[in-house]
Formats: C-alpha cells, structure tokens, sequence
C-alpha cells in the first residue's frame, strides 16, 4: 500500500499525456475486444452447429426434394427423425420489403429442435395451418402483434392452388431470435428475418404440381459419430434416384460456410495482434519516457533503502495500472462496437454469426494488458538496475 | 527572414532533433504503419474482388434476363426466346455477321469432398461465350468440343479444388472429364468448370438460360436495346442491365460489409492512433520549449513554429503510412483468395494513396493541438523552462 501514492503522483506528473496515453491505449483495447468477440462469434456459430443433425439437399441442380424422402430416409440406420422446410419468397407492400416464410413440417419438432418454437406453437400449428411465429426482431421490423395478418405477394406469378398471388397469413406468436448465424438484410429477392409457418399450409393451398416437394430436409442421428456414416447411406441410397441427394453434418457445413467466405477468424486475429502492437509500443514509450525524466527520483529511493524489487514494482504497476484500466475501458466500449459491426453486416448483404463480448473478452484483454505492462517495464528496469546512483542524485 | 524560409529552417531544426527522439518518434510511425497496414490488408480483399468483377470491356455489354430472377443460377429465361433477343438492334456483329451475344447459365454442382455445397460451380457457355472473353486462354489439356460431355476447369477452381485434366465431375447423368484449364485474365470465370451450355443443360434436364451476355456496338447503344427489348410483345418477361450495373451489383454483395468493416476498423484504429500523435507531439513541444523559446526570441513567428510540429507529425505519419502499406504489398498483394470464387489480392496504387491520406489527416490532426501550443508559447516563458 506504501506504494500506491508514490504510484498515483507518477500517473499524474503530467496529466494532459496521461489521459491521452489512456484514452489511446482505450481506443485500441475497444479494437481489441471488438476483435475477440468477433473470433469467438465465428467459432460459436461452428460449435453451435451439432454434428448430430444432418441437412439433406438436391445433389444436383434441381432445387427441390419429394416429400416422398421423407420415409426412405426414416428407415436409413440410426436415423431418428426427419423433418421438411421450404422457404416462399415474396414481399410485402413492394418489392422493396422483401419477406420469406420458411414452411416446416411436423417432423421437424424433433428433426430440429434446435428451432426456438414451444410445445405450445406446435400446437397452435395444428389448430391454424395458416398461422406465422415471427422472431422478435422481424417482428419488431414490421411492428405486428398477435391475431394481425400478414400478406406475403408473390413476386413471380401465383404458386396457389386458387391463383392468388398473395397469401395470407395470421401471426400467432413470437419465438426468440434464433442462436448462431444472422443473415444480411441482402438483396431484393430475399430476406434473412426468421418467420416459420406451417408446411401444411402450402400442401392444402399450393398448385397441384408443387404440392409435396421441400427444399431441404433435415435428419437427426442417434449419436454425432454416426453422422459421417449415415451420410454415405443416405447419399449412395439416392445416387440414382431423380433427384439424387447431396448429405451434410450441419456441424461440417457450418465449418465449410466460414471456410468458403472471408474467413473473419484469421482476419479478426491479425488485427487483434496489430492493436496489442499499438498498445505495447504506447505502453513502453510511456513508461520509458517516464523513467527517464524520474532518474534522480528512483535514485533517491535507492539512496534511501528501497530495494530493487521495490523499485522493479513500483515501475511494473506505473506500467500496469494505466494498461489494465485502459482494457477495462476499451472492453466496455467494445460492445458499442459490436453492435456497430453487427448493424453493419445486417445492413450489408452478409451471413454473419451474433457477436457478444463475453466476460472471456475481459480476461483476455487483462491478461495482454499485464503481459505488456511487464514487457514494456523491462528496458526502464535495466537501466534503472544500471544507474550509477550518485552520478544520478548529483546530476553529473 | 521570409515566411517560407523560417519554416523550413525551424522545420530542419525539428527534424534535426528527432535523432535524440528516437524512441518517442518510432511509437508515430508503428502507431500509423498499424492502422495504415489493417487498412490496406483489408482493403486489398475490395481491390482484389473489384478486379475480378469490374472488367474493362463490360463498359459496351449488356444482360439480358429472364424477368426479375436476375442471378447466375437462375433458370428463367425460356431456350425459344433467345432468338428474339439476338434480333435486337445495337448488338454487334463477329466477322462472320454472327450476333456477338451469348445465352448462359451458371449451375451449382455435388460439392467435392471437404467443401461446401455451391463452392465449384459450372458455367455453361455458348460459341459466342469464348469471344465474348478475349483474354480466355486454354493453359493445359484442349477446349471441351461442343456437343460432347467434356468440361474445362479455371484454373482459380483447378487450384482450390485440386482439379486437372484427366479428373472427372459427377453430374446428374454421370461423370463428365475435365480436358483442358483455362486462364481468362483473373476474371472470376476462372473459378468456375465451363461446358457447352447446350450439352449440360440437356444432362441436367432442365431447359431454361439465366441470362444472355450481349456486347453492344457501342455504350450509346444500350437505351434502344433496352427500348426493344422490353417493348417486345413477343418477350413476355425480360429484364434488362448494363453489364456494369451488375458487376457492381455482384461486387457490392460479396464486398460491401467487408469493405464498410474495413473502415470502420481503420477510423478506430486512426482514433487510437490520433490520441498518441497527440501525445506524443505534445511531449516533442514539451521537450523543445527551450529550443522554440530561443527561436522566438530571435524573431522567428508563431507560426512557422506551428507549422514545424505539424511538418514532422506529417513526416513521421507518412514514413508509418509507407511502411504499413508496404508490409500489406509483401504480404499480400498477389495472394490468392477464395471468397465463393477466386481472386487475387491487391494492394493497388490507389490503397497505397488512400493509406498516406489517412495516415496524413489523422497526423495532422494529432499534431493540430500540439501545434497551438508550440505557437503559444511565450518566448521568456519558455526560455525560463527546465
């Protein structure tokens, strides 16, 4: 504790350069931790993928997938549920407010239960066909409540049975925003906002010819190490089918979708790495320029008795307390600015996983601000080891 | 003394006395070369998409799609309204008095081992798709002979994909061998299988073109094409676009996040970088108020000491800016990428420009404040400092 004033008139010899070293060393822990969140978003949205749901799509260039499937992959081996989704696109008052409802079937309840929807929604499922559940973002973008309709124009002619371009639909509740990837508000012909309806709508209402078709199915497995193996079942079972089947772990296609785009991990990385390098250079200017101007200082505390140690930590927390209050800082602010990267990527045309700054940021960035602090007090110490006390206290 | 000339000396003073700065001087230009560098790393996924995307001969062309359904793998636009579309007027002509027009569709395909459904896909091109390219090369093997099941492989996809002639495709009626890799000057066709278009569509049975690629006589050409094409009673539903328009459409899809991201990482990295130019510079002044109290009181002004500050922020910014810029070209221009397609990064001329610029204003910024204060120094204030 003897230390902490002697610590304190350093900090503030000269305030004006210590609240700019702050502020400095604040902006680039923010880029720091702005980095981190973004490397973890991209590694939680891998590791949120489980390897024991398969997503069964068209092989080859067709689109769509006979509902028919469904039971032939239900006898595969250590499959236990299969389920249906097809998207229908449209939009709502023009083609400037597109809007997509992901239709789903029964199966699904445990084909994908990963899906944010109760009980309680499957069964307002069965007593409505035509009902909707929103995420309480698309909800919030089109400001409905329950028991509102929302009419859905197809843009490319009428796909219903009756020859209505549009369908309607009645919002019956509201489903947490689902976990894992957001996709970019994108281009016209599609919108990312979860909205799940019922697959039997589409079959009571849809044309005769487009009746009984999904776009994906999805498979979920016994157990995740099953899941290789069951592909190569499903694929070689439907090689000559029409159409024939492409199968994929979802955890696998996860890791190929961040492989396939820019890969932000390694990017998030480099430029976390550049920020510590600002912080270290900054941290060690300071520090060194401070232990130049306070050479007699240090040298009368020699004089006086304090022993090297003492020193050694009085110059380690002079580096450290700025740093660690700087990470602190810079961490907070971090959430600022993911929340800006995140509406960046929302309003561009981009898949991108949720970020947070978890607590995992902070110690990270603690832990980089004491390991800088102690490389940055090396060199003052050395040449404060090295003093020649007197010569110091004197002034020759 | 003039002006201009009281400048320059108390500049060289400064500049002189940035030896014995050393340490204080090297944080600047680390700090710059940092944000100057993250900058133009990024930036060089942008330069390298745009090249690409933005080729200069698609100043004169056109596309032509089947309605609204305007993306590569879209199968609108019916085989028996091509005909109509190579009536219009403004579309020019090969020797042979053929219309230079070229009806084509990209398809995804199974993907291979480790990659993600849609990462090959196969472009199936006409006769008039290869002179629509004229930097198309075949690099190794032969051109796929129309009418057969043969395929040519970029040689962006032959690299990722670990492709080569002799290898062969699954598609829906079997495999089809790759017997020749092309080159078409770092276009994203070279990411892409090509076949006949005729051939593969019959294979995937399935009739329908996404969109015709038409080159135009002349830019000036295009309001009539459009006019005809979409006053066509004949054409029930076709869309029409400069082919410009949807480079950038295609470009800004892939790019746009990333390059406002970009951005938004280099401002906060110059806002960091800012505070320790103002830092540091202050602690410069700090360090020569003697020395700039003694130029005063020989009558040199206010102002050629101000702008001496700010001179050496600038120098010490754009010798950071050049370095990390020049880290960025050695890392990474040339480097080849895959973002659902590839290219080559690039740190281009115009990154290296945008680096000074950023790495300048945020110096000059920094060094503003430290600045006013050099200039308001009084002179027997300052020589009286220790």
């Amino acid at each position: 504790m003897k230390f902490v004033p002697l610590v304190w008139a350093a900090l503030w010899r000269n305030r004006t350069e210590s609240v700019l070293t702050l502020l400095a060393l604040s902006v680039a822990f923010a880029l720091f931790g702005t980095m981190i969140a973004l490397n973890a978003a991209y590694e939680r949205a891998i590791d949120d993928a489980r390897m024991d749901r398969l997503i069964i799509a068209c092989a080859f260039d067709c689109g769509a997938i006979p509902l028919g499937y469904r039971e032939q992959l239900a006898r595969v081996p250590h499959v236990t549920a299969v389920g249906g989704q097809l998207w229908l696109g449209g939009h709502e008052q023009d083609e400037q407010h597109p809007i997509t409802v992901m239709f789903v079937d029964e199966g699904m309840r445990s084909a994908w239960p990963e899906l944010p929807m109760s009980p309680a929604d499957w069964r307002a499922f069965d007593a409505n066909p035509s009902g909707i559940f929103l995420s309480r973002e698309a909800a919030a973008r089109r400001k409905v409540r329950t028991g509102d309709t929302v009419a859905v124009n197809t843009t490319f002619g009428s796909n219903r049975a009756d020859g209505n371009p549009t369908w309607y639909f009645t919002v019956l509740g509201f489903m947490p925003d689902p976990p894992g990837w957001k996709s970019g508000a994108g281009t016209p012909a599609w919108n990312p906002d979860t909205i799940v309806g019922s697959l039997r709508y589409w079959e009571n209402s849809a044309h005769l010819d487009e009746r009984d078709i999904v776009n994906v199915m999805r498979v979920a497995v016994d157990r995740p190490e099953h899941a290789r193996e069951v592909c190569r079942e499903i694929e070689a079972r439907f090689t000559n089918a029409t159409p024939a089947l492409y199968c994929v772990p979802a955890r696998a296609d996860a890791q190929e979708m961040a492989d396939a785009n820019i890969n932000m991990r390694q990017i998030s990385l480099g430029i976390g790495a550049a920020g510590l390098f600002m912080i270290l250079f900054l941290c060690a200017n300071g520090i060194a320029e401070s232990v130049r101007e306070r050479l007699p200082e240090f040298g009368v505390l020699k004089a006086m008795g304090y022993r090297d140690s003492h020193v050694a930590l009085l110059v380690i927390l002079e580096a450290a307390v700025p740093t660690l209050v700087a990470a602190l800082i810079g961490v907070a602010l971090a959430w600022e600015v993911d929340a800006l990267i995140e509406h960046l990527a929302l309003k561009g045309v981009i898949d991108m996983p949720e970020m947070r700054t978890s607590f995992a940021a902070f110690g990270w960035a603690l832990a980089a601000a004491l390991l800088i602090a102690l490389v940055s007090a090396v060199a003052p110490l050395l040449r404060i080891r090295r003093m020649d006390v007197a010569a110091v206290i004197t002034g020759r | 003394m003039s002006g201009l000339r009281q400048i320059v000396a108390v500049g060289l003073i400064g500049i002189g006395s940035l030896r014995e700065r050393y340490a204080t001087a090297l944080v600047v230009v680390v700090g710059m070369a940092c944000v100057v560098g993250v900058l133009t790393s990024m930036l060089s996924v942008t330069a390298g998409l745009a090249r690409a995307y933005l080729r200069p001969e698609d100043a004169k062309r056109a596309m032509v799609w089947g309605g609204r359904n305007t993306f590569d793998q879209s199968r609108s636009l019916h085989p028996d309204a091509i005909g109509t579309i190579l009536e219009a007027p403004g579309i020019a002509r090969d020797p042979d008095g053929k219309p230079l027009a070229d009806p084509e569709f990209l398809m995804r395909i199974p993907p291979v081992e480790g990659f993600v459904a849609g990462s090959l896909q196969l472009r199936g091109v006409g006769p008039a798709g290869i002179e629509l390219r004229p930097a198309f090369r075949i690099v190794a093997g032969h051109m796929f002979r129309t009418g057969t099941r043969e395929l040519v492989v970029g040689v962006g996809a032959a690299g990722k994909f670990g492709l080569n002639v002799g290898s062969e495709v699954r598609l829906r009626d079997g495999t089809w061998p790759i017997v020749g890799v092309f080159s078409c000057g770092a276009d994203i066709l070279e990411s892409y299988l090509v076949g006949d278009a005729i051939t593969v569509m019959s294979a995937r049975r399935r009739a329908g073109f996404a969109q015709v690629i038409v080159q135009l006589v002349d830019a000036k050409a295009y309001p009539a094409f459009e006019a005809w094409l979409t006053g066509n009673p004949a054409l029930s539903s076709v869309y029409v676009e400069r082919k410009t328009d949807y480079d950038l459409r295609e470009l800004g899809m892939n790019t746009l996040f990333f390059t406002r991201m970009a951005f938004v990482i280099g401002a906060i990295m110059a806002l960091g970088a800012l505070f320790g130019v103002v830092k540091i510079m202050s602690a410069a002044v700090r360090a020569r108020t003697r020395e700039i109290g003694t130029l005063r009181a020989i009558g040199f002004g206010a102002t050629p000491v101000a702008l001496s500050v700010l001179v050496e922020a600038a120098l010490l910014g754009a010798s950071g800016a050049f370095i990390g810029a020049a880290v960025a070209w050695l890392i990474f221009d040339g480097r080849e990428m895959w973002v659902w397609g590839a290219f080559k990064l690039r740190v281009s001329p115009s990154l290296w420009v945008l680096g000074l610029v950023w790495a300048l204003v945020t110096s000059l910024l920094g060094g503003l404040y430290p600045a006013l204060r050099a200039a308001r120094l009084a002179p027997f204030e300052a020589l009286r400092a220790e």
